[in-house]
């Protein structure tokens, strides 16, 4: 392989990487934006997502790696799964904040953030009690279609991973920017008080980002089953901590910010796997997170953190 | 007539004696305990299950056929694995170790199936008297006299094993992959773990001395879950072949992503990759051609198992591997370890059974069961499998889908 075909190679690597942290990332990012809240079980809600969709597509009769689809089987497949593990996360997200968290909007301090911790735990254990502690095999009914640039591959699925993400990210975008609850989701960023005093309602909005958020790691969750075809009651926390990173690296709170600090994580670990050593990855990645909190708090595009002043 | 107190007492006695199975012949029996720790959560559970069943039916034939008068036997069953660590976890099997020891009841255990947990175990075990053998745990390090300051710090050994250990798993297997497979080059990898450390330096050694060119070496996560980084550096390298020290947490991963980034590669293992949660997990066609090693000779399809592998897949409806059987070999020679004590008419202690165990000699599935000065079995058989599709056969049946090859090369 020559020098650049491998780099062509571990960039496409890091972008896929990439595209999975970018939609977990942008979940921490819209909360916290909004509540100034590290909702840490949102790592669980992506890992539920692997599992609801792997229950999606073995309902299609999908297992192992035999089945494959095209065209426009694919496609319905693809999209009831996606609308489905969307579904069913945003509405565990929105369940998890009007359960736990709600009654904590007020109270002082960090006893939000660690209830959030124990919701995590909760989920973990959930899925670890009823579904078992193994790996799952996580169908893939893509086709094997690869192209070779030199001596790089792409395969279609990453590149259909890809899209979809994008698709994913360039929604929530323009959702947030364009749309009416977008609206008041930035303005309850900017100022909660002052935006419930211009008739937003508060509770409504935060219950959307949690919806958003959460949807997106189900999403995410599906994107990690496709991609890697297995998944496990374990995927959360080592994909939620890099996402973490990835949001921190982008300015937490800030939309564009978590994209780009997704791919970029992506990339370090790719290229870090490749010139240094893949058991070096979490300390280059957690020195980064260090470093930024150090030097550049507000991170690579500015914190948009709610006004308390 | 009885008070409400006295009723609820005598209720609460007949439960208490009817749970415990009561049975007259045996009311005089004196317990013995056999402290037992599994890898049950995480990555290794379907081998771990299976390993319990199979120290769960010597112990039920032993107590069935009286094989010591006057004596029953009952086990405590800990679990190393836990959630956090996702597979087995040193913390928890530390906690075991003590709560086995801290069981006065409790004379001789069996267990951990991983070395990494052995490494924590073995200080309290030593401290508190306590044998184990282990069914599968093969790092050399906890046996050696070198560290016997650190994993035997009474004095004698008190962790004995039916399997070989790593310092012959891994390079008898780049014996094989250097004379039989004539693989030139090769690039090692491990999964950080106590286990996958020491098998993949000792592979990496004998490779070394056998001419092999090592590439490179690196290290996985294994909660991580995307190795393409190392397996597109590996790509650039062009090695004839790659060694995975591991167990199945990473090896799950690394034998999926391997197979889409370098599928023409020759990939080996030792015994750690040797499982159903790696077919299940995995599946084919990923796992396909895998070389593997397990630590012992290849039992399941010997003529000497079949009663066994019987009787296991009526009872629990699964077939057995080859560590379900070195675990009931274990239990075997526990079990006649007791009973050689019982006889010479000495009180069943710890320190009793250790050294009856030090000194037996018993026949079991896998054949004459003994061990050297430090615990380790006399016969040091490794063997070599290789993964190949039978889709006659439940897919993740590690009997029917690890073809048994040769007895690897001895250096």
């Amino acid at each position: 392989m020559t020098t650049f075909d491998l780099l062509l190679q571990q960039t496409i690597n890091g972008l896929s990487l990439g595209a999975m942290y970018s939609l977990l990332a942008l979940g921490f990012t819209l909360v916290y934006g909004i509540l100034e809240l590290i909702n840490f079980s949102h790592f669980n809600v992506f890992m539920i997502g692997s599992f609801v969709s792997l229950f999606v597509l073995q309902s299609f009769g999908l297992s192992g790696q035999e089945v494959i689809l095209t065209g426009v089987p694919l496609a319905g497949v693809l999209l009831v799964a996606f609308v489905v593990t969307m579904a069913f996360c945003g509405g565990l997200g929105v369940v998890v904040e009007r359960v736990t968290l709600r009654p904590l909007r007020n109270v002082k301090g960090p006893a939000a953030m660690i209830t959030s911790i124990g919701v995590s735990y909760i989920l973990f254990n959930i899925i670890l009690l009823t579904v078992g502690a193994d790996s799952k095999n996580f169908p893939n009914p893509m086709p094997a279609i690869r192209w070779h640039i030199g001596e790089a591959t792409l395969d279609f699925r990453v590149l259909l991973i890809w899209a979809i993400a994008l698709l994913l990210m360039g929604t929530l975008y323009m959702f947030v920017q364009r749309s009416r609850i977008g609206k008041a989701m930035r303005a309850t960023a900017q100022d909660a008080e002052a935006a419930r005093m211009m008739g937003v309602e508060v509770d409504k909005v935060i219950m959307m980002a949690f919806f958003l958020g959460s949807a997106l790691a189900g999403a995410g969750g599906l994107i990690f089953g496709l991609y890697y075809n297995f998944t496990s009651f374990i995927i959360g926390f080592t994909a939620g901590l890099r996402a973490f990173t990835a949001a921190v690296l982008g300015g937490i709170g800030n939309v564009p910010g978590a994209m780009v600090g997704g791919v970029l994580i992506g990339l370090i670990e790719a290229m870090g796997g490749q010139f240094i050593a893949t058991a070096w990855t979490d300390v280059i990645i957690f020195s980064i997170l260090v470093l930024v909190l150090v030097f550049k708090p507000a991170g690579l595009f500015g914190r948009i953190a709610p006004n308390k002043s | 007539m009885l008070t409400r107190r006295q009723t609820l007492l005598a209720a609460a006695a007949t439960f208490i004696v009817g749970a415990a199975g009561f049975d007259p012949a045996h009311a005089a029996d004196k317990v013995v305990k056999i402290g037992i720790d599994l890898s049950l959560t995480g990555a290794d559970s379907q081998g771990a299950n299976r390993v319990k069943n199979g120290i769960v039916m010597a112990f039920d034939e032993a107590n069935q056929g009286h094989a010591v008068p006057g004596y029953t036997f009952e086990l405590l069953v800990t679990d190393d694995g836990t959630a956090t660590a996702g597979q087995y976890d040193p913390a928890q099997a530390a906690i075991n170790a003590r709560k086995m020891v801290a069981d006065k009841d409790v004379v001789a255990a069996i267990g951990p199936q991983m070395s990494g947990a052995g490494k924590a175990m073995t200080p309290i075990l030593s401290q508190g008297g306590l044998a184990t053998i282990t069914p599968s745990s093969t790092n050399p390090d906890i046996t050696s006299p070198k560290f016997a300051e650190q994993y035997r710090p009474a004095g004698k050994p008190i962790y004995f094993r039916t399997v070989t250990t790593d310092a012959y798993q891994g390079p008898n297997m780049a014996n094989f992959l250097a004379e039989k497979l004539k693989a030139k080059s090769v690039y090692v990898l491990d999964d950080s773990g106590a286990f996958g450390v020491g098998v993949a330096d000792s592979f990496q050694k004998q490779a070394e001395a056998k001419g092999m060119k090592v590439l490179g070496r690196d290290r996985l996560d294994p909660k991580a879950a995307d190795y393409s980084a190392i397996l597109t550096k590996i790509k650039s390298l062009n090695p004839e072949a790659i060694y995975y020290g591991g167990v199945t947490q990473a090896g799950v991963k690394l034998a999926k992503q391997s197979y889409e980034i370098i599928p023409n590669v020759i990939k080996a293992g030792p015994d750690g990759m040797v499982s159903s949660d790696l077919l299940s997990g995995a599946g084919f066609p990923a796992v396909e051609g895998w070389y593997t090693s397990i630590a012992a000779p290849h039992l399941v399809e010997d003529n000497k198992a079949a009663k066994f592998v019987a009787a296991f897949k009526e009872r629990f409806h699964d077939a057995p591997e080859d560590y379900t059987i070195t675990a009931y070999d274990a239990a075997l020679v526990i079990v006649d370890s007791v009973k050689r004590v019982a006889a010479s008419g000495k009180p069943v202690t710890r320190e009793a059974i250790r050294d009856a165990i030090q000194t037996a000699k018993v026949p079991t599935i896998q054949g004459m069961v003994s061990f050297d000065e430090n615990g380790d079995l006399a016969d040091r058989t490794v063997s070599v499998f290789q993964v190949k599709k039978d889709a006659t056969k439940p897919l993740n049946d590690v009997s029917a889908q690890y073809k048994y090859i040769e007895v690897a090369p001895q250096s």
